[in-house]
């Protein structure tokens, strides 16, 4: 007899998944499966289509899926906009969060999470209500009310931006969250305040994909699963000891999957 | 084309009073339209301008439909025309009413040497202007309350309004323009301002329109040394609207900043004429134009900044900033310099593009909508330039929500 967990829908399933820009293709087949309470760590040198995997699973509308598909808890978004992805559940904190001069922090948080919560069925948040609830979200990521007032990560340290992605996870709750190195740029500090934002938000029916260069945020973050990307395909997929093995043996033995198509 | 004929008419000459009328006819009637090729009339929708000539004259004073909430009284606002009896005398500062002589002896040398060229929009304002309709205001001292002085003009009708302001030495005023153009209407609009020694000045000029609404702006401020002047400016949902800055450092030694904005949708065409001289050394000038353009309008903004060989120093800068929102809108933009003087430092540039595609995707990844997102993106956009308008922050609020409704 099946187990129930093995009779679920995978939370995300991402199968042969082509995708380029500018005709230049980038991803090359690309297969992983997430289940709810999984946390995934994609490992790899630069440019070998991390960061481009993340922005295609969010519907950046610079990439084209050329063949493939993405499914999140059984049913197909790679048609879906991006807005209705996060609606849905998909939540990418960038490696290089965005300023938005002019556009207040807390009225951003406030539309998306109404968002969310429009799409989940539940009432939207009037001004009041929402300040109460990220009131409580920001003691999570250890920043203070005054990050809300300002405009949309404009004069932030590095640090503090990759607080307030978290932050926005905490408050979108989605399902798979992808964060895309989220771990550069931060000092040992940072690191700790972030990571045990994550871990505080992580829940067995969500799933987080984290792409890194390093041991030290997996430290932190232990992965259920770790894997290697090399020319736009995982070529590699092991357990946390898989990690120990790369931050020791470097990527070197991944140049042989380089212009192999 | 009415106002001209008026103009041009023998049989029927316009019924001038005033020293400043007779200067500006006489110049008006040997040249009574811009010259095309002239720089600054270039651009200019040839339509649309005989269209703003094309009212019937008057100077009736016609009660301004205002925008927005007006029962807060804890500023003086005046309405050009409207008969107020204006002498404000506190400890702190003085707010009097011109008399006659004392505009005259303010602007008379400036209107003469005006051209028909250049000066075009300035001559035929006070050609038109009637005595009702100029409003000349001394002020002087510190802790001025906000004042808040509107131009309106009326259906079916051509108004011209002047504002002649005269700020005293070691004076601090907050002084926002309102025109407001009433549906299938044109105003005419022209001010001074004298800014004396040591004072500072924070202006904001908002030109709101309607459907059919037209609007010829010209500004005419004169800095003396150790002052400062800061003014916003905004025009938005007018059929045609000019706003004409020229700006004397009368010696130097002054500060100038100007942020400005203009919108337009439809086949609207707004533009800036912004002219900048140093008459001595050490000024400062910070300059930033900002226009977005929907539909099949057209926004046009030209700058020049004028540094003679006495105005040593200098520190200048002209940024234009364009939004273009419409594969068919059309933005002109043309930042210049003019530099004799050769110790001096000064920049200008020009940049067209569109929304920010990663800050669209940015948001749109926490699930607002592309609507959504626009929205706040071009909030964004405005809010520069709304913040640095001297006004309080429900008029902020409303000004904010008259823009995300464009």
């Amino acid at each position: 007899m099946q187990s129930k967990k093995k009779m679920k829908k995978p939370l995300l399933e991402i199968t042969d998944l082509f995708a380029s820009t500018d005709n230049l293709p980038i991803l090359k087949g690309v297969n992983i499966q997430i289940n709810s309470g999984e946390i995934h760590a994609i490992m790899g040198r630069n440019g070998c289509g991390k960061s481009t995997l993340s922005k295609i699973i969010a519907g950046h509308p610079s990439y084209e899926i050329t063949s493939g598909a993405i499914k999140l808890s059984g049913t197909d978004i790679e048609d879906l906009e991006p807005e209705e992805r996060a609606q849905a559940g998909i939540f990418l904190g960038f490696q290089y969060p965005i300023e938005i001069p002019g556009v207040s922090n807390l009225e951003f948080l406030r539309v998306a999470t109404n968002a969310r919560r429009k799409f989940l069925q539940k009432d939207e948040l009037d001004t009041f209500e929402f300040e109460d609830l990220v009131k409580e979200k920001l003691d999570i990521v250890k920043m203070e009310p005054t990050f809300l007032t300002r405009s949309i990560n404009q004069g932030f340290s590095g640090g503090e931006k990759k607080r307030n992605e978290i932050l926005q996870m905490a408050l979108l709750e989605p399902k798979i969250a992808i964060l895309d190195e989220t771990d550069s740029g931060l000092d040992i500090d940072a690191l700790r305040i972030v990571a045990s934002g994550i871990k505080k938000i992580a829940n067995t029916n969500s799933g987080i994909i984290l792409i890194t260069h390093y041991q030290r945020l997996l430290d932190e973050i232990k992965p259920d699963f770790v894997h290697v990307m090399a020319n736009g395909k995982i070529i590699k997929t092991g357990d946390s000891e898989l990690a120990l093995e790369l931050e020791k043996n470097g990527y070197d033995w991944t140049d042989e999957f380089i212009n192999q198509d | 084309m009415q106002i001209i004929e008026s103009i041009t008419n023998k049989e029927k000459p316009l019924d001038h009073k005033s020293t400043i009328q007779k200067i500006c006819f006489d110049k008006l009637k040997v040249t009574p339209l811009p010259n095309k090729k002239n720089e600054i009339w270039r651009m200019a929708s040839k339509t649309k301008l005989a269209s703003f000539l094309n009212y019937k004259l008057s100077d009736d004073f016609h009660d301004p439909v205002i925008p927005y909430d007006t029962a807060n009284q804890d500023f003086l606002r005046i309405i050009i025309g409207e008969h107020q009896n204006i002498n404000y005398i506190d400890e702190n500062y003085e707010i009097k009413i011109l008399e006659e002589e004392e505009i005259v002896n303010l602007i008379k040398e400036k209107i003469i040497d005006c051209d028909t060229t250049t000066n075009w929009s300035n001559l035929l304002n006070h050609c038109l202007t009637k005595k009702r309709n100029i409003l000349g205001l001394n002020i002087s001292g510190q802790k001025i309350p906000y004042i808040e002085i509107i131009s309106n003009s009326k259906y079916d009708l051509f108004s011209s309004k002047t504002l002649i302001i005269n700020i005293d030495k070691d004076t601090n005023a907050d002084i926002t323009q309102i025109n407001l153009g009433d549906e299938n209407s044109a105003l005419s609009a022209s001010s001074y301002l004298f800014i004396g020694k040591n004072s500072s000045v924070n202006h904001g000029i908002v030109s709101y329109g309607e459907k059919k609404s037209y609007i010829i702006n010209s500004l005419n401020v004169f800095q003396d040394k150790d002052s400062e002047y800061n003014l916003g400016s905004l025009q938005f949902k007018f059929n045609f609207a000019r706003l004409e800055i020229d700006v004397n450092q009368t010696e130097g030694n002054a500060k100038t900043k100007i942020k400005g904005m203009q919108i337009t949708k439809d086949n609207e065409q707004i533009s800036t004429y912004a002219k900048i001289k140093f008459n001595g050394p050490n000024g400062y000038l910070d300059q930033l134009n900002k226009s977005l353009a929907k539909d099949r309008s057209h926004s046009v903004f030209e700058g020049l900044i004028i540094v003679p060989q006495i105005a040593q120093k200098t520190d200048a800068s002209q940024l234009s900033r364009n939004l273009l929102l419409s594969n068919h809108a059309r933005i002109d933009t043309k930042p210049q310099l003019e530099i004799i003087a050769d110790d001096v430092k000064c920049m200008h540039g020009a940049t067209i593009s569109q929304l920010n595609e990663n800050e669209l995707f940015y948001m749109r990844s926490r699930g607002l909508t592309q609507e959504q997102a626009s929205k706040l993106q071009l909030r964004s956009y405005y809010q520069e330039i709304i913040s640095f308008l001297p006004i309080s922050k429900e008029r902020w609020d409303l000004l904010s929500l008259l823009l995300q409704n464009q």
